[in-house]
């Protein structure tokens, strides 16, 4: 019954949480495209911010929380976004791609952690998004919890049994944890597919 | 409503070749409980899954599964696995739902349960497993008795005459553990119980059937069959302590003449709490 990193506040009850899902999966969606096609304007990108805060605070999700996903998320915009400072004009480029960005973002953190993920995927299944993805999304979704802790366990294990800080040695380790954890993946896997199957999967 | 099984000379070898089960045949009767038991890699779990048709490779297998006399073939097998329920081994492979509700939902959908009954099931389901009320909770959040009962909810949805039980009682706590077995107690269908908890054979199982190195050594009444002390040790096992109770206890670390040290504990009488 532990809280996990993972776990979002989909749960809290707020104004903004009990809205339909449907809804904000909608207001996302179109957030996230007026941000992507309409002409870069500071005046549009500081009013959806602004909305976004307000949504935000109404939702009484910890900043810090919020912080925290974004800042994680960043280094895949920035990545990116780095690539425009080579092109000419290349600084406001950049500043447009970074603040569109992380505008979106932070329009999907929020909608990830105002709704339930089942019922994201409610939602999805709802506008007939192929089920083969919904399932996949959803066997992600919770095999994630129990990768994380398995992984914990083989690295407790294996700090356990440590007794030099030796890099090398520890380079060494973690490769191979993480080509058990592959491996143990792959057996889970076989194993969750009998589990499903002895329940009439087809 | 309880099926029948029959195990014909069932003969498998892995992949590999490494051969798994040796000509293994039995019956079970409408409504029995029987227990499985062996050493680890006896072949436990191998049978178990031939028992629901989950190893399709059937050119590593020879021999024939029954279930309520007729043979599982490539044609029958979503209609036996509809009959046979089997709850696995570890929680986590088979809660693989994001919600208790879709997970128990999972098998009476795919046997296209209609919508507007769905929800009373899953009721029914999670009430008989003690979880009424559990629908929205996810997987990650539950404790592990919790996780077990949640799985067995999943199965009973699903009405199946046979159930088939990988080490139900394994990672649980004694309350869990005694939770779980009454439950299994109440429940009127045919039950095929793999286990090294000898002390649930001996309360749930009227018949028990010993497997080593993938052959049945020996098939009978449980207590007389757990009670051949030289056979179960021969085949990695024991004794269980409930077929002892009538002779002397062996000896035990006995320090009784120390008092119990207890911080805190009072509601049920550590009598020297300082």
């Amino acid at each position: 019954m532990h809280k996990h990193l993972l776990d979002s506040y989909g749960h809290l009850d707020s104004p903004v949480h009990r809205r339909p899902a449907w809804l904000k999966v909608i207001a996302a969606l179109a957030t996230v495209i007026l941000l992507v096609v309409s002409p870069p304007s500071v005046i549009l990108f500081a009013a959806v911010a602004l909305i976004l805060l307000i949504v935000a605070a109404i939702s009484r999700v910890p900043a810090v929380f919020l912080i925290k996903r974004l800042v994680l998320l960043e280094p895949f915009v920035l990545g990116v976004a780095v690539l425009t400072l080579f092109q000419p004009h290349g600084g406001v480029r950049f500043l447009v791609v970074a603040t569109r960005s992380t505008l979106c973002l932070f329009t999907l953190v929020l909608l990830a952690n105002t709704t339930p993920f089942s019922d994201l995927l409610d939602v999805l299944k709802r506008a007939r998004v192929p089920s083969l993805m919904v399932t996949t999304l959803a066997l992600m979704f919770r095999y994630l919890f129990v990768l994380k802790d398995e992984s914990a366990r083989m690295r407790a294990a294996h700090a356990s049994r440590t007794f030099t800080a030796d890099r090398r040695h520890t380079w060494h380790a973690t490769a191979s944890v993480l080509g058990q954890l592959f491996v143990r993946c792959g057996l889970r896997a076989d194993r969750i597919y009998a589990a499903m199957c002895a329940r009439g999967w087809k | 409503m309880s099926g029948s099984i029959r195990v014909d000379n069932l003969c498998y070898h892995y992949p590999d070749g490494t051969p798994a089960l040796r000509d293994v045949s039995f019956t079970i009767d409408p409504g029995e409980c029987v227990g499985v038991i062996g050493p680890n890699g006896a072949g436990k779990s191998t049978l178990l899954l031939h028992l629901n048709g989950l190893l399709p490779d059937q050119s590593h297998a020879q021999g024939a599964v029954h279930i309520d006399g007729e043979r599982i073939t490539r044609a029958n097998l979503h209609a036996v696995r509809r009959k046979v329920g089997v709850v696995f081994q570890d929680p986590d492979d088979q809660l693989f739902c994001p919600t208790v509700f879709e997970d128990v939902a999972f098998g009476p959908r795919q046997f296209g349960l209609a919508p507007d009954r769905l929800k009373q099931t899953i009721a029914d389901a999670l009430a008989k497993v003690g979880l009424s009320g559990a629908e929205r909770r996810a997987p990650h959040h539950l404790s592990g008795g919790e996780k077990r009962r949640v799985c067995l909810a999943g199965v009973l949805a699903c009405d199946p005459g046979i159930l088939v039980l990988d080490e139900p009682t394994s990672n649980l706590d004694p309350r869990g553990r005694r939770e779980f077995k009454s439950l299994l107690k109440e429940l009127p269908a045919t039950k095929v119980i793999a286990t090294h908890d000898l002390e649930m054979v001996v309360e749930l199982c009227s018949r028990t059937i010993l497997l080593d190195r993938g052959q049945v050594v020996a098939a009978g009444p449980t207590v007389k069959l757990l009670s051949d002390e030289p056979l179960m040790l021969a085949h990695g096992l024991e004794r269980p302590h409930i077929l002892l109770h009538r002779h002397p206890h062996p000896p035990m670390m006995d320090n009784s003449s120390f008092p119990l040290e207890c911080a805190t504990w009072t509601t049920t009488g550590c009598s020297n709490s300082s």
